[in-house]
């Protein structure tokens, strides 16, 4: 291996770790008993644990229901926010038209209120639309969160895509649209991903909008659910919150190894297609 | 598995060459047929879902914020019209000044922190081999995905004064992190900047995946170093996204709230170490006074507004509005 | 193809999105039918899985007539809700009870909402330094009318207090927690120290049992970290001092008070002398450096044993060793007085079903309900009930601890107090070697902004 090689990995090692510890320290935890978690001779094998922090996450009520709810209100948030953003970025680096500057102004001005201030009047709205305890409402107040952000990355994403290239492409005598979709999407792709899994996290990890807006135990999500490990005065059951959490990071990791490999074979096929 | 990297010698061309001038600013998007209604269809679910489900609690909140709000309003006592007095608390506050303050300096550290540091990683990614890299990004990932309260939780463990790892490692029990303000806003940093660092990594990641390759290739043959590459091809491609990019971040850590929050709960002192994001809320939710807290809302919209002013123009000036 | 991938990618990701969510609207329509077995409530204590199966969430169009009642936390055990539920349906045999257990983890932005919207449960649970809020925005129903049928002056006074706005009773004394202190048997016997009769001497075993451990790493002869502001009032209330008292209607900060500032020194003398926990520490690690041996002393809640000898994530074989007493005064055969924790319930006012839900909180404080929580070692908001309190000496200590306690300023801004942090941030201040007047008039004045403002 060329030096430089050798250098570049080793760096690539220290970046893993660094961002892996505090990883690895959750999944630690949660194979230790209460009593051992802090520790005045930390240990940093899991050896010996208890399975005990998982049967209690598995065998909790309404963990099912949860997953099921985190589940629905994820897809539908990320799907519907891909759809919607991708459409508006189009339009606003693709197109001139009147309200162009407005629009991306109201959108970056909505990144900028601060959830906290908006807790009780988003709950007053949904409530009077019936949406309280529906993953329809929840989805709804995820959607208009993630909507603004996604929009300015994707838009990022279409205009980094030179205008000249779609222009070539009709020269060659594509339509618009055949240009647009052969040269463009597949350029953005990673762009659709890296705002996708983006929009993934923070729906799937939400918890203050969660907790208004979902109050029956029946409709709770996970994070909310696993607050449930905590109580208060009396204490919060570490293992036990760092079980689900663990149990909570493996969808998304599944997520981002399926759509990984999908979009960087997608960016080969559009490398060589051309 | 993964395939091409942009630095992979003898890739085939990604994408037809174009004479892209490497240093130009890039040209603003041509106008299409000048009264097409495409455009507006392709807004009009932004617009919708925007305007009726959030329009109505950015109006409560402007209104609020000139009202006598607080918990017996929620439960329908009618709220007194007040102006501007919401505000004029504030304002003759001195100690709202200097969470102000605190609030500029440490968005500042860390969105420098998080942007370099982050576009650091993407480049790394870029140019390491595919299984590193998918290590590298999935530990990334990984970092991510973990719950934001997790995450400050397990970090908080690490700080601990009595069983910390930190003073574990370096042999100082007791050694209190959260304590001291200076010490405090170091942990919080290394929270932020660890919890920030992937999704910009990522972004810029996909971003230098739209670079041509044979563009880096050609300037290389003319003798340009890998920094010259990086500052006249690479940046000029990724401006629109590392603006957009510093634009959030600045956004995001300027109402940084769970970290913060967290910490304090664990020792840190809230006078010394309130930020407004948490102060927001102490005010709103904590002291139920919803009317000082919009008032305090409204005043980080006006001066995340400000902060984003550079961004903000670059935008116009492009546009040519 | 690229292309076709790139948007199959995405269809199938929506596609996926939608046929969940129709999923998921199919089973919330029938809800009633399939959910209902598994619709337990939502228990707390790890070990006590097997849950009131007998509530439903059964919606409420439906043939009869149902309630929700939210209890917060882990406090009550579920027998006891089974004991209410059975009551209740002996009056409303077609009425259903839906329990709905709550985690106290951002109670308030709950409360806040359910109260106010439509959705509301029937009968709820505030937190004793929260219910003075809703209580004064009018979120629950007046119940001075039925003051006397749900326990009259046989009702906790502080609780009571806590229950009380403007002269009006709205939250109801439900149940009461008081601060004990834990003692290692072992470790006294080792170093012939007696059970502490004043303070003073209580300081002075301390010193004397971190003397007498001092190989022991980090031992403390009392474990105090610096933000234990529910154990420092103790020491305040006993030397004569206060929070804040009221002034005709203005609230007079007194921590820089005579009285305060000798509690706070003594606190920092403490600290000092006979501690090793951090300055910015709270109580929630105590378990584990009791369970590892660093501890000879602690204040603490009357559950704090039962969370030390869990036999999941504590240390069973320290049960023989862990001894219980209430917190001396400054005198022999006194007691200091401590912070009463509690809960209070009350009726929200959007409830739909008042009348039911006030059949039900009667039955949640009656006598009989009472004695069985006092039985399971909490203390009873029936003063009648206290020397029903057994199970345990925890449980024997902290009755006897709870005759002697107070509470904090009776105010609907008190929570904004709480939530600054301001006690605490005192307290780590003075822990590290502040100047204890200095912080004392600083935490004045930050509360007597808070509380008048």
């Amino acid at each position: 291996m060329k030096p430089r090689r050798i250098v570049l990995n080793l760096t690539g090692l220290l970046v893993a770790a660094i961002a892996l510890f505090p990883v690895y320290w959750m999944v630690l935890t949660s194979f230790r008993r209460g009593i051992d978690i802090q520790s005045p001779d930390p240990s940093f094998i899991p050896f010996p644990g208890t399975l005990n922090n998982y049967r209690k996450v598995f065998e909790r009520d309404f963990f099912w229901t949860a997953t099921k709810n985190s589940l629905i209100v994820t897809s539908l948030t990320v799907s519907v926010a891909l759809i919607v953003a991708f459409l508006a970025a189009v339009a606003i680096s693709r197109f001139r038209f009147r309200g162009r500057t407005a629009l991306l102004v109201t959108v970056l001005v909505v990144q900028m209120v601060p959830a906290e201030a908006l807790i009780v009047s988003m709950f007053r709205v949904l409530d009077g639309w019936q949406l309280i305890n529906t993953v329809i409402g929840l989805s709804l107040t995820y959607l208009v969160f993630v909507l603004p952000f996604t929009i300015w990355t994707l838009r990022g994403f279409v205009e980094g895509v030179p205008f000249e290239l779609e222009e070539a492409a009709m020269v060659d005598g594509a339509s618009r649209i055949g240009a647009f979709r052969r040269v463009t999407l597949p350029l953005v792709a990673p762009g659709l991903v890296a705002t996708g899994v983006f929009a993934l996290i923070q729906a799937w990890n939400e918890f203050i909008f969660a907790l208004v807006i979902m109050q029956r135990p029946g409709s709770k999500t996970l994070p909310v659910w696993l607050q449930e490990f905590n109580e208060g005065a009396r204490g919060t059951d570490w293992g036990g919150v760092m079980a689900g959490s663990t149990v909570m990071a493996i969808p998304v990791i599944v997520f981002f190894l399926i759509v990984q490999r999908r979009v960087t074979a997608g960016l080969a096929a559009g490398a060589v297609k051309g | 598995m993964t395939v091409t990297t942009t630095t992979e010698p003898g890739a085939p061309p990604r994408v037809p060459v174009v004479p892209v001038p490497a240093t130009a600013e890039r040209r603003p998007p041509r106008p299409r047929r000048r009264r097409s209604v495409l455009p507006y269809v392709l807004i009009a679910p932004t617009v919708i879902v925007l305007t009726v489900v959030l329009g109505y609690p950015v109006v409560r909140l402007i209104v609020q914020s000139g009202q006598e709000y607080g918990m017996a309003q929620v439960f329908g006592t009618p709220a007194r019209w007040i102006g501007f007095d919401n505000f004029r608390h504030l304002f003759e506050d001195r100690y709202f000044w200097t969470v102000l303050r605190r609030t500029t300096v440490f968005c500042f550290v860390n969105v420098v922190l998080t942007m370099s540091l982050g576009v650091l990683v993407a480049l790394l990614l870029n140019s390491l081999g595919s299984k590193m890299r998918l290590l590298v990004s999935t530990s990334l990932i990984l970092a991510w995905a973990m719950p934001a309260l997790t995450a400050t939780v397990v970090w908080q463990w690490i700080f601990d004064s009595e069983y910390g790892l930190a003073n574990w490692v370096f042999d100082r029990q007791g050694e209190s992190w959260l304590a001291d303000p200076m010490s405090f806003f170091g942990v919080a940093t290394i929270i932020v900047v660890w919890m920030g660092i992937p999704f910009i990594a990522f972004t810029v990641y996909a971003g230098l995946s739209q670079v041509p390759a044979d563009l880096l290739e050609a300037a290389s043959l003319d003798g340009a170093g890998a920094v010259a590459r990086f500052r006249y091809i690479v940046v000029p491609m990724l401006k629109p996204i590392l603006m957009i990019l510093t634009a959030l971040s600045t956004l995001w850590d300027f109402r940084v709230f769970t970290q913060i929050y967290v910490l304090q709960q664990a020792g840190g002192i809230s006078r010394d170490t309130n930020l407004l994001g948490v102060y927001t809320y102490q005010l709103s939710i904590g002291q139920s006074d919803y009317g000082a807290g919009a008032a305090a809302a409204l005043l980080m919209i006006v001066l995340m507004c400000i902060l984003t002013l550079g961004y903000l123009r670059s935008m116009f000036k492009q546009d040519h509005i | 193809m690229n292309r076709t991938r790139t948007t199959r990618w995405i269809a199938a990701i929506a596609a996926a999105g939608m046929l969940i969510a129709a999923c998921g609207d199919d089973d919330e329509e029938s809800s009633t039918a399939t959910d209902a077995p598994e619709a337990t409530d939502a228990t707390d204590a790890p070990a006590a899985t097997d849950a009131v199966t007998d509530t439903t969430a059964a919606d409420t169009g439906g043939g009869g007539d149902s309630i929700r009642l939210w209890l917060n936390g882990g406090d009550t055990p579920d027998a006891l809700v089974e004991y209410a539920i059975a009551e209740f349906n002996k009056i409303h045999p077609d009425v259903e009870v839906q329990f709905e257990r709550q985690e106290w983890t951002g109670i308030v932005e709950k409360l806040t909402t359910a109260l106010s919207g439509s959705d509301s449960p029937d009968i709820v649970e505030f937190g004793n330094t929260q219910a003075q809020t809703f209580e004064a925005a009018g979120a629950v129903v007046d119940l001075t009318d039925k003051r006397d049928a749900l326990g009259g002056d046989d009702l906790l006074q502080s609780l009571l207090e806590a229950g009380t706005y403007d002269g009006k009773l709205y939250a109801v004394p439900y149940y009461a927690g008081a601060r004990i202190v834990l003692y290692r048997k072992d470790l006294f016997e080792a170093a012939g120290i007696e059970v502490p009769t004043t303070l003073d001497e209580f300081l002075a075993a301390g010193v004397a049992l971190k003397e007498a451990n001092a190989d022991v790493p980090n031992f403390s002869g009392i474990y105090l970290p610096g933000r234990n502001w529910y154990a420092v009032l103790s020491f305040i209330w006993e030397n004569g001092g206060d929070i804040a008292s009221k002034d005709g209607d203005e609230w007079v900060g007194e921590l820089d008070s005579a009285g305060s500032i000798a509690g706070l020194e003594f606190f920092k003398e403490l600290f000092d002398t006979a501690n090793s926990a951090p300055a910015d520490g709270d109580d929630a690690n105590d378990y584990i450096a009791f369970c590892n041996g660093e501890v000879g002393m602690m204040p603490a809640p009357g559950w704090k044993p039962g969370q030390i000898i869990n036999p999941d994530d504590g240390c069973p074989d320290m049960e023989e060793n862990i001894g219980v007493f209430a917190l001396p005064g400054a005198t022999a055969g006194t007691t200091a007085p401590v912070f009463l924790g509690g809960s209070n319930l009350a009726i929200p006012v959007n409830s739909e079903k008042q009348e039911l839900a006030y059949d039900l909180l009667t039955i949640l404080v009656s006598p009989g309900y009472q004695e069985q929580f006092a039985a399971s070692g909490t203390i009873p908001a029936l003063k009648s009930e206290l020397a029903q309190v057994a199970g345990s000496d925890a449980a024997v200590a902290q009755a006897q601890a709870a005759e002697n306690s107070r509470f904090v300023p009776t105010s609907d801004k008190w929570a904004g107090v709480e939530a600054a942090n301001i006690l605490p941030d005192m307290l780590t201040e003075i822990a590290q070697g502040g100047d204890i007047a200095a912080a004392a008039a600083a935490a004045d004045s930050a509360i007597e902004e808070m509380l008048n403002g």
